[in-house]
């Protein structure tokens, strides 16, 4: 056993103290009696007539001198070294997603990690190291390696949850970067485990111990939001929410949808609809309003649940303006059919292209292979730029085999019977910029991506030389590109980020600075060394931004929309990769010090030692 | 009339006739049966006459019968000497009601009683006025504010009294009677039992609370052929004592110092220790053919008398 604070001995010199008071004589209350005959039983401890008197067996003494050591030794703070261990390397890893905000533990998941954590830091043994990391959208270093406890207890205590989705693979990577020349080091992550992406990390041999938080899943939550004009009605615009019910029994609420101009004018309530959500289902919304101005939409569940950072979410609705399009091609009737059948294009038909495409959002190129390339977003079709991939081969009769279905592009356009006779691929695979949508076993036929700012997607193939034309994806897949290749929209999409995500724009002039109003009413001032792009992380809290940097002034959402974080179903294991899994651990460090204990077992003999002297006395 | 008993009582009193289970050995005439043979009407037994014999004690029927003479002889009646042994020491003067009132309340009663029957009653209560003197102990009784020498006074009209006309005299010599003082039972009894020429009845009243102890009076006592009845009187503070803390108890009588710490936790260990040696008292007396009362000083002086000497035959 050893002393924190051995200094503390000092205060056995009370001991003495106390031997004296006993030393000294009790006063007694003389009394008058026929016969001390009968008393002879009751003869008192003491009988000497001097103020001192020779120290005698006294229970009441023992029960002091037993207190007053025990206050002593609580006092010096002493504690066991348990074993001759090499100096530890913790790594705390908080979980500072939204979910931690649940309030199923009192007062909240992240209360919760954070009192334990805090055990963690009061066992730490004085040559132990400890690390603390916020996992939050983005991995922060709240505390470097270090044994102060103090400090320590100061980071865990000021450290608070954001709005954001976790991201803990960054966590793990770092952590993993600390221990990994440290012969005796673990990772404690404290979390709900409403975390993704995991399996696309490698656990390996990570010394991870994973402590859950969280009791229940009681939560609807908005994981989706878009809005788009209604396809029905042009005039209209649809706003869909998606509302998921991760409890196991049905929960009710009122879905809410305001509209809030622009201009700065008051929020107004369009519509409130009520819900009623089986159990683990998702309920999808869609609300049919007519929008007069460029304004922001936001959805709201009513109900009381366990997690409030998902009852509500906002999205910036542009009213819609032609899209101008030229086609570049040597004739294709097909195609342009279906690029004027899509509502709202200005289409221009050219054969070759001179001026960059200035003037139009974006360019569709049928197989010409253009004099000047154009600087905006492309729709190629079978065309061939150095740029975008170092070389190409051919391919005959690929099968098609994969598509993504998911991506934007092709909503709801399949390719089930599509033959093509010949295709374009990328000879050396996907480039990186790319993303392939459609694959033969060979290679990727349709590529869709970003190069620099410039949206680019590649369709191998010649349309002609297919039977896609015939097929009602075709149609379909252009007005996606359409919607997808349009700036405007591309532009609506960029102020719609989720939280803890930077937002970036793109500044047609440097400016020096910038202002922004946050979703609480304060402001903060931006400082810029004139920079082309403007960069704002600072969106830990959901809700609407309002951005002003010189002439440009912008309204953008910052929103969870996670699904993965809606669901706070607390995890009893974590699932790494394909093969690991890590379950919580059920260890609960205690404080290694002894003095609490001995401080109670002081209250206790004091106690006792009130009940004995009373139980003589009275 | 006396302010020791009341008239009621007295009354009740009067029926009463102490029973003594030996023969009367006094040599005073009385109303007791005897060994002695004498006048009375109680016949005893016949004798063959030898001359000089009275003639009026020949029994004529028999001369009749037999043609012989007898003499027919009675038993002659004695007195019962009732020796009541009053204990008028310091601790006796403690209690409410005072166990010395108490005391002399019950030596009044038997004395009456014994007074009725023409039996010699003494009283003799110890210590006495020269003990005092001689002690460290004074005379503490403020209700009587007597000199030493009315004391002695008072106390050897006490020594022997008879018959019914000195009642009266006699409880007021009780009433006169004050306490204090350090006793010493055992030679107080001894001394007792020595002086007295005729053996007969002892009442012993007293608290017993006695350092030196008893035994060696009271066999005294027993040893000269006395038939003792013991009446212990103990106050119900000494019964159940109301002072608790850390006290310095001193006592009346040697002025001795006594340290205790006294807590309410401890009565009961406090009462077993009183009825340890009450319980001893008892069976101390009990082995010897003594009858034994315990009368807390409070308690109804009826009681004691009418029900509890009654049923002990101490007087029927």
């Amino acid at each position: 056993m050893s002393f924190l604070a051995p200094l503390a001995f000092a205060f056995a010199a009370s001991i003495p103290v106390v031997i004296v008071f006993y030393l000294l004589k009790r006063k007694r209350v003389v009394k008058l009696v026929s016969s001390t005959l009968l008393w002879q039983k009751f003869l008192a401890d003491t009988q000497a007539s001097a103020p001192f008197q020779k120290l005698r067996k006294n229970w009441l003494l023992y029960l002091q001198l037993l207190l007053l050591a025990l206050a002593v030794l609580a006092l010096t703070r002493p504690y066991f070294a348990t074993e001759a261990k090499p100096a530890q390397l913790r790594v705390v890893i908080l979980d500072g997603s939204a979910s931690m905000q649940a309030t199923d533990e009192s007062p909240a998941r992240f209360e919760k990690a954070r009192a334990e954590a805090l055990k963690w830091v009061d066992s730490l043994e004085p040559t132990d190291q400890m690390i603390v990391l916020l996992a939050g959208a983005n991995t922060e270093v709240k505390q470097s390696a270090t044994s102060e406890k103090a400090a320590l207890r100061r980071v865990l205590q000021s450290a608070a949850p954001a709005d954001s989705p976790t991201r803990l693979v960054p966590a793990l990577k770092m952590a993993e970067s600390l221990v990994r020349d440290r012969r005796s080091a673990e990772i404690h992550l404290f979390s709900d485990g409403a975390i993704s992406e995991l399996s696309e990390f490698e656990l390996k041999a990570l010394p991870l111990i994973f402590h859950k938080v969280g009791q229940r899943a009681d939560n609807l939550g908005i994981t989706a939001l878009d809005v788009r004009a209604n396809p029905e009605d042009a005039t209209q615009r649809a706003i869909y929410a998606n509302v998921v019910n991760v409890a196991s029994n049905t929960l009710s609420t009122d879905l809410e949808l305001y509209f809030q101009g622009l201009g700065g004018e008051s929020r107004q309530l369009l519509e409130t609809r009520p819900l009623t959500v089986p159990g683990q289902q998702t309920a999808p919304q869609v609300f049919r309003v007519s929008q007069a101005k460029d304004g922001v939409f936001t959805v709201r569940l009513t109900g009381k649940d366990d997690l409030a950072a998902d009852n509500e979410a906002a999205i910036v609705s542009l009213l819609p303006k032609p899209v101008n399009v030229l086609l570049v091609t040597r004739g294709n009737r097909l195609l342009e059919k279906a690029l004027r059948a899509v509502a709202n294009v200005n289409l221009a038909v050219a054969n070759d292209l001179t001026d960059a495409g200035a003037g139009f959002d974006f360019v569709v190129l049928d197989g010409v292979t253009p004099t000047d390339w154009p600087s905006g977003n492309v729709l190629a079709f079978r065309v061939v730029n150095p740029n975008w991939m170092e070389s190409v081969s051919s391919v005959d009769g690929p099968v098609i085999v994969d598509w993504k279905s998911t991506h934007p592009l092709l909503r709801y356009a399949g390719f089930d019977n599509v033959q093509i006779v010949q295709s374009l691929t990328p000879a050396r695979g996907t480039p990186p910029w790319a993303i392939s949508i459609l694959e033969a076993p060979q290679a990727p036929l349709i590529l869709a991506g970003e190069l620099g700012r410039q949206r680019l997607v590649w369709v191998g193939f010649d349309p002609l030389e297919s039977n896609w034309p015939l097929r009602v994806s075709f149609p379909i897949f252009i007005a996606n590109a359409v919607d997808w290749l349009n700036p405007a929209s591309a532009k609506s999409a960029q102020l719609l980020v989720k939280a803890g995500d930077p937002f970036r724009l793109a500044l047609a002039e440097p400016v020096k600075s910038a202002e922004v109003k946050l979703p609480d009413g304060k402001s903060t001032t931006l400082n810029f060394e004139g920079a082309n792009e403007l960069v704002f992380g600072d969106t830990a809290k959901q809700g609407v931004y309002h951005l002003r940097a010189g002439t440009n002034e912008v309204t953008f959402c910052a929103n969870l929309l996670d699904a993965n974080e809606s669901d706070i179903r607390p995890r009893d294991e974590l699932k790494f990769g394909e093969y690991t899994r890590v379950e919580a651990t059920t260890v609960q460090r205690t404080n290694m010090e002894l003095w609490r204990t001995l401080a109670a077992i002081g209250l206790v003999v004091l106690l006792f030692e009130w009940w004995w002297y009373h139980r003589r006395t009275v | 009339m006396s302010k020791l008993l009341t008239p009621e009582l007295l009354r009740y009193l009067e029926q009463f006739q102490l029973l003594a289970a030996r023969r009367a050995k006094s040599s005073s005439k009385g109303e007791r049966r005897s060994r002695a043979r004498g006048q009375s009407v109680e016949f005893a037994d016949h004798r063959s006459y030898v001359p000089g014999d009275d003639f009026r004690y020949l029994d004529w029927n028999l001369f009749g019968r037999l043609d012989r003479l007898f003499l027919k002889l009675y038993e002659e009646e004695r007195e019962l000497p009732v020796r009541i042994f009053l204990d008028a020491s310091e601790s006796m003067t403690f209690g409410e009601p005072r166990k010395f009132d108490f005391a002399r309340q019950v030596a009044a009663a038997i004395g009456y009683v014994a007074l009725c029957g023409f039996d010699r009653v003494s009283v003799i209560p110890f210590p006495n006025a020269e003990a005092r003197i001689g002690g460290k102990g004074e005379i503490s009784n403020i209700q009587h504010p007597t000199s030493n020498a009315q004391q002695s006074a008072i106390e050897g009209a006490l020594r022997s009294v008879r018959g019914k006309k000195s009642s009266m005299q006699f409880f007021a010599n009780l009433n006169a009677l004050a306490g204090g003082g350090g006793a010493d039972l055992n030679e107080a009894l001894r001394r007792g039992a020595l002086e007295a020429r005729h053996t007969g009845l002892a009442i012993v009243l007293s608290d017993f609370l006695d350092p030196a102890g008893y035994e060696a009076g009271l066999t005294a006592l027993v040893g000269r052929g006395f038939q003792v009845n013991c009446v212990q009187i103990l106050a119900p503070e000494e019964l159940a004592p109301s002072t608790f803390g850390d006290l310095r108890l001193v006592d009346s009588e040697s002025g001795g110092l006594q340290e205790v710490t006294f807590g309410r936790y401890r009565m009961k260990a406090y009462q077993q220790t009183v009825q340890n040696f009450v319980q001893r008292l008892r069976e101390y007396c009990t082995r010897r053919g003594m009858n034994f009362f315990m009368a807390p000083s409070n308690m109804d002086l009826q009681d004691l008398l009418l029900k509890q000497l009654r049923k002990a035959e101490v007087w029927g």
